[in-house]
């Protein structure tokens, strides 16, 4: 690499994570360790139904019995759970009623991040949000709009306490207690979230979103999202995280589970920010995050949006189980990577159903000393009769330092099934370079605007005002990137 | 306990070192097995090894203790065996819990009675069989294993020593190459292999020889009681020589089932050339394990062509090349015809250590009736190993109503000025190309054998000998008209 390249790369990784202040408010903690008790604490705090609580305890002593997973391609942190502690909530206040009442605090957090949270400033009203600040969900905007439709999105506690029979019909449904270890903790501590049903036939009138805040220290954050999209119904869905910095890691294990019944769409999508450490790799968020989704019915859509930036570690693989016939999984990624970031993401796709199609495009892009793995599975069962695949994956390597990896696992058991999968790994290209900067664009313009093209199919697929956000993160967390 | 504390030791292993362990840490595992077998007086709880296994495992624990003082060879050798078979006994049996081994149990095979010698052996074997139309070779026939000179013919040319490989322990240029290749690597039937192979060939191309015929390596398996073989060869390819190598697997009508490990390690040394065929074509009663490992040095090339036509029951290849030094060439290529209930598996690794090399690979698989293809390719480009071009390619066809397909290609970039990519397609028989021919007036059957053979012409075309090519088109019409 020439010298310029090393002034640009160091630039790189020194590019300063924006979002990472504290904000000072009274928290209520528990008490740093895991015991059943710990469970029982979350849950009476929740003010939760015996059914749920034993549903946790059932989780912990599953938890308890896992051990941890050694096939990831990284060095799995040593992450010792008795020292963190499992709950952390802004001091309980009376229930609120506008936001006038909401700590001001919080609310210049939330200024800080950029939520509309304030329902005055986004009268014009597409978009409706629900924020969780460390574990609990602080405020949900425009319920009672969605709540005309029929719509119910409200925090993971409130739907426990009013459609009880919703929750217990479809938590753990796709995602069981016992998928994997992380998803195991999960079900066992999880103290918030979001909830969304969108009834029969309704098309959601405006996009939902959560953005998560972990603020307090020496806490995991365990959020729980669960999304039924009954019959012929449609919701578009987007959750953006952000983290303080600091010097310690911090877990972060959440669960989401969508469900989409005959005819329904489900569109997820993910803007993930958390502070991904310092360039020494000091620091950051564990994002150990299991997704899931199931197609239930016929002519059923998910579609997975992810833009990874940040997290010291991402380990997730959101996939969609093509259960009904016809039904339609979609897996959009970017993972940037850059000073000491690890990703290991990918999707799984498992075709059951008939004439089921499944899409994957994955775009990884490394630099510094980070390495980028995309790991995923493509499943056909006998039954899934004239399925369809289609899966490309491409690395793009700044800097000759960093990694690109591809695990894909393709089964087939099926006679009328069609898959195809391609991948391509390579840096940018300096006649691309060249072709720019002689026409007298800058090469820091010049990589944001390959970069840009490259990952543009996947920006392509997100809600028009968070493209626009994740195509800025993108050129931030470039800038100067120069391979 | 213990058993699952060692399994976790040796996942780390291998995740640290990808394909390859070394030795240094091979030798502290080593030691804390010792220290547990000592612990636990005798035998161990293996945890990788069922009851039913257990009495192959005694057999093969028994077999070395029992050579042990009455080794030939000299001293060196024994103590390789030694360290290997403590590795075996380490490692154990794998079960499809084992990364490498998810879609190839081989509990089956193992837990079956075998002779571990060749008394039943027969005296006169066919090789008929494996004989090529109009090619000339000089042809050397293994007979379970052990170097036949009878049925042996034309080796006595300058330029090529072939030797059995007891009669080559003392010779310096065995003592320099053996075991210094495949042992690298986490095979435990290569551990296995180098601990008790009792017989195989060592050939040595010498200094600017340019063979004029292809050598052809005939492993008949004859024994009328089941057998389990291990053969081991070693084939040095010195400077500036070239070579053709055919190697033919047939199966006596009358033999008993047989398990057979074959474990090869080739060296190429700088500006050699060696094509390198397998011809798959034993009978149902042989099962095999195959390992093949290549170091490639300057200006190599290195070609190997790998085919397996209906019959054998099991076949599992490891072709490994290491690409050592820089302009170095290796293609990889393959054809796999299965019919009934065969299995066949073909590892690959192209590991790219040094830079300006260029590797091609390029699987076709067909699978009928109810038999299962297993692809797995990885390539790996280290640190370093800059301007790398790495092409992987594998397409399938999946004809049979209960046929299955599992692939793995694998990329592991570590260095950003490579061109890599990897392609994978599962399909079947185009029913528009089907249509065209017949309404031209060619028979359903006819049409199938067209097409078939115009799916593996990307792969066949590529072959260097004419006649092998011929004679494996052959051989692939064959297999379509009897499976």
């Amino acid at each position: 690499m020439s010298t310029k390249d090393n002034e640009l790369l160091k630039e790189l990784t020194l590019e300063e994570y924006k979002y990472g202040f504290t904000t000072d408010i009274e928290m209520d903690i528990a008490p740093i360790g895991l015991t059943e008790d710990t469970v029982r604490m979350i849950s009476a705090k929740k003010n939760e139904p015996e059914w749920l609580l034993e549903w946790r305890l059932k989780a912990l002593r599953h938890f308890l019995q896992m051990d941890m997973p050694t096939w990831q391609n990284f060095d799995h942190p040593a992450v010792s759970f008795q020292d963190i502690s499992y709950y952390a909530a802004p001091k309980a206040k009376p229930k609120l009623n506008s936001l006038d009442e909401v700590d001001p605090e919080l609310l210049s957090t939330f200024a800080k991040l950029g939520i509309p949270l304030d329902e005055q400033k986004v009268l014009a009203g597409v978009v409706a949000v629900d924020a969780v600040f460390d574990s609990v969900s602080v405020k949900t905007t425009f319920r009672e709009k969605l709540k005309e439709q029929g719509v119910i999105f409200c925090s993971f506690g409130e739907a426990v306490q009013e459609h009880p029979e919703l929750v217990k019909q479809y938590l753990g449904s796709v995602v069981p207690q016992t998928d994997n270890i992380y998803a195991a903790l999960n079900s066992a501590v999880f103290s918030d979230g979001s909830f969304v049903y969108i009834p029969k036939g309704v098309r959601c009138p405006m996009e939902l979103s959560t953005y998560f805040r972990i603020n307090a220290e020496n806490t995991g954050q365990f959020e729980r999202t669960l999304i039924i999209a009954d019959e012929g119904a449609y919701v578009s869905y987007l959750e953006g995280c952000t983290a303080p910095m600091r010097d310690e890691n911090q877990l972060h294990a959440a669960v989401v589970e969508l469900i989409a019944l005959k005819d329904a769409e489900i569109k997820y999508s993910t803007v993930q920010n958390w502070y991904p450490g310092d360039k020494d790799g000091k620091g950051g968020i564990y994002n150990f995050v299991t997704k899931r989704g199931i197609c239930k019915g016929d002519n059923s859509k998910i579609s997975w949006t992810q833009v990874e930036t940040g997290s010291a570690i991402t380990w997730k693989y959101p996939g969609v189980i093509l259960k009904g016939d016809n039904s339609v999984g979609e897996f959009y990624s970017v993972a940037l990577t850059r000073n000491r970031q690890v990703a290991d993401t990918g999707t799984k796709m498992i075709h059951l159903g008939k004439n089921t199609k499944s899409k994957i495009i994955s775009k990884g892009i490394s630099a510094g000393h980070s390495h980028n793995s995309y790991r995923g599975l493509v499943k056909i069962a006998a039954g899934a009769e004239n399925s369809r695949n289609f899966t490309q994956c491409d690395s793009l390597l700044i800097g000759d330092r960093c990694g690109a990896h591809t695990f894909p696992y393709i089964e087939n058991r099926n006679k009328s099934a069609k898959l195809e999968h391609e991948a391509t790994t390579s840096k940018i290209g300096e006649d691309q370079l060249f072709y720019l900067t002689q026409r007298g664009i800058d090469p820091e313009k010049a990589v944001g605007l390959i970069v840009n093209g490259y990952a543009k199919e996947v920006l392509n697929q997100l809600p028009m005002e968070f493209a626009v956000e994740a195509q800025k993160l993108l050129a931030i967390s470039l800038e100067g990137s120069v391979g | 306990m213990i058993g699952l504390k060692r399994q976790l030791v040796r996942k780390t292993q291998y995740k640290h070192k990808g394909d390859t362990i070394e030795r240094e840490e091979a030798t502290t595992v080593v030691d804390e097995a010792l220290a547990e077998i000592g612990s636990n007086g005798g035998l161990t709880k293996q945890t990788m090894i069922t009851q039913v296994t257990d009495s192959l495992y005694k057999q093969l624990i028994r077999a070395y203790e029992e050579r042990m003082p009455t080794e030939e060879g000299p001293h060196s050798l024994d103590e390789i065996r030694g360290q290997a078979f403590k590795r075996f006994e380490k490692l154990g049996f794998p079960t499809v819990k084992h990364e490498d081994w998810k879609y190839t149990n081989v509990q089956p095979l193992i837990s079956q009675n075998y002779l571990l010698d060749t008394s039943t052996s027969q005296a006169e074997v066919a090789i008929g069989k494996a004989a090529i139309p109009n090619l000339d070779t000089y042809r050397v026939v293994l007979v379970d294993g052990i170097f036949n000179a009878e049925l042996s013919s034309g080796i006595d040319v300058p330029g090529l020593h072939i030797l059995p490989i007891q009669e080559a322990f003392d010779q310096l240029s065995f003592a320099k190459y053996f075991a210094e290749y495949a042992d690298k690597t986490d095979n435990p039937f290569v551990a296995l292999n180098t601990a008790l192979f009792k017989s195989g060939v060592f050939i040595t191309v010498t200094k600017n020889s340019v063979l004029e015929k292809p050598i052809h390596i005939i492993h008949v398996a004859s024994a009328t009681e089941p057998l389990f073989t291990q053969t081991r060869n070693l084939y040095v390819i010195e400077a500036n020589a070239e070579a053709e190598l055919i190697e033919s697997f047939i199966t006596e009508d009358n033999a008993a089932n047989n398990l057979n490990s074959l474990v090869s390690e080739i060296v190429v040394h700088e500006n050699a050339k060696l094509h390198h065929y397998y011809l798959q074509l034993a009978g149902k009663q042989s099962s095999y394990i195959n390992h093949t490992e290549i170091y490639q040095k300057k200006y190599s090339l290195y070609n190997n062509y790998n085919c397996s036509f209906p019959g054998s029951a099991f076949v599992r290849n490891n072709i490994n090349v290491r690409l050592d030094d820089s302009q170095v060439e290796s293609h990889l290529y393959g054809v796999t015809l299965t019919a009934g209930n065969q299995f066949v598996d073909n590892h690959t690794v192209v590991d790219h250590l040094k830079p300006h090399c260029e590797s091609y690979e390029w699987y076709k698989n067909i699978t009928q009736d109810t038999s299962t293809a297993v692809f797995n390719g990885k390539i790996f480009v280290r640190l370093d190993a800059q301007k790398t071009n790495a092409f992987q390619q594998n397409n399938n066809m999946l004809i049979g109503e209960k046929s299955a397909i599992y692939t793995k290609p694998q990329l592991e970039i570590f260095a950003d000025d490579v061109k890599c990519s990897h392609g994978c397609t599962i399909g079947q028989f185009d029913n528009q190309a089907l249509f065209y021919l017949r309404s031209r007036g060619i028979s359903e059957a006819q049409a199938r054998v067209l097409l078939v053979h115009a799916f593996a012409f990307d792969v066949t075309n590529r072959f260097a000998n004419a006649t092998v090519r011929k004679y494996v088109e052959h051989l692939v019409e064959q297999g379509l008209e009897n499976g």
